[in-house]
């Protein structure tokens, strides 16, 4: 436990379900292995939705290939941020003040207000456009941005730990 | 266009395994490695690794071992790391904490158990 942490975070991890979590022999591998697979199906979602966006798959229709990605996605990411949040709870007071996960959460907040407004703006956009349309300008941006965003977020994720 | 998106996708994929080889160990120095010989002042046998603090001749180290299922698998059962007993610690210093080692193997009632 970290006394430096707030006091919430405090009583989170000392709390009677952070002793569980970590007490228990099995809780935290499953949530980490849970983790990680959810992370690897968010990551395909996301990056069908994002190629699609910037131009490639070229020939399926683009609103129905970015709205079932995007669907894929978010259910993905509950199940991100579900398991996340049993390994958070294992030592949040630490975790908290890990200036890498900082820089993470705060990229998580900025991918999903992409997601909300940019994103949804390109994928409204795409309701008109045939297979073989070049993709709009704002929709490759949206596409190139939100990959770039996430797979910081992965990357980050994995350093928590080195630093 | 595919390419392309190959050739970001590598560039984007390699900069954590960048900084990784730059940082090369985390945040322990393998270069310096101490052994930390004491009793248990406290221990507890908890993900994602169990830790124990002990009092070592120079002062009190916190040692982290490995993750508990590990720890079991290879037979340093709570018992066996339990406040009073006597343990023996080969690691590393932390960088960041001073008093913190991470221990590549332990010693404890006359069995030696890696810890990674």
């Amino acid at each position: 436990m970290n006394s430096a942490a707030p006091g919430f975070l405090i009583a989170l991890e000392t709390s009677e379900i952070g002793a569980l979590i970590r007490q228990s022999v099995w809780i935290y591998p499953t949530a980490n292995i849970a983790h990680v697979l959810a992370i690897v199906l968010f990551a395909g979602a996301i990056a069908v939705m994002d190629v699609r966006l910037m131009g490639a798959l070229a020939g399926s229709d683009p609103a129905r290939v970015v709205r079932g990605a995007r669907r894929a996605a978010i259910l993905a990411l509950i199940a991100v941020l579900v398991s996340g949040a049993v390994l958070f709870t294992a030592e949040a007071s630490h975790v908290a003040l890990n200036g890498v996960f900082q820089i993470k959460m705060a990229l998580i907040a900025f991918g999903i207000v992409h997601a909300l407004f940019i994103g949804g703006r390109a994928v409204r956009a795409l309701d008109t456009l045939g297979p073989q349309a070049p993709m709009p300008g704002f929709a490759r941006f949206a596409g190139a941005l939100s990959m770039l965003m996430w797979l910081s977020v992965v990357g980050l994720g994995r350093y928590i730990a080195y630093n | 266009m595919l390419r392309r998106m190959a050739l970001a996708a590598v560039l984007v994929g390699a900069w954590p395994a960048l900084l990784l080889a730059h940082h090369g160990w985390g945040s322990y120095d393998a270069k310096n490695p101490v052994t930390v010989t004491g009793k248990i002042l406290t221990s507890q046998y908890e993900n994602p690794h169990a830790t124990i603090t002990v009092q070592g001749t120079d002062k009190v180290w916190t040692v982290t071992l490995a993750p508990t299922s590990r720890m079991r698998n290879r037979g340093a059962m709570p018992e066996l790391v339990a406040v009073g007993a006597e343990v023996s610690a080969y690691g590393y210093p932390s960088t960041a904490d001073p008093n913190e080692m991470r221990a590549e193997r332990i010693t404890a009632a006359g069995k030696t158990i890696e810890m990674r």
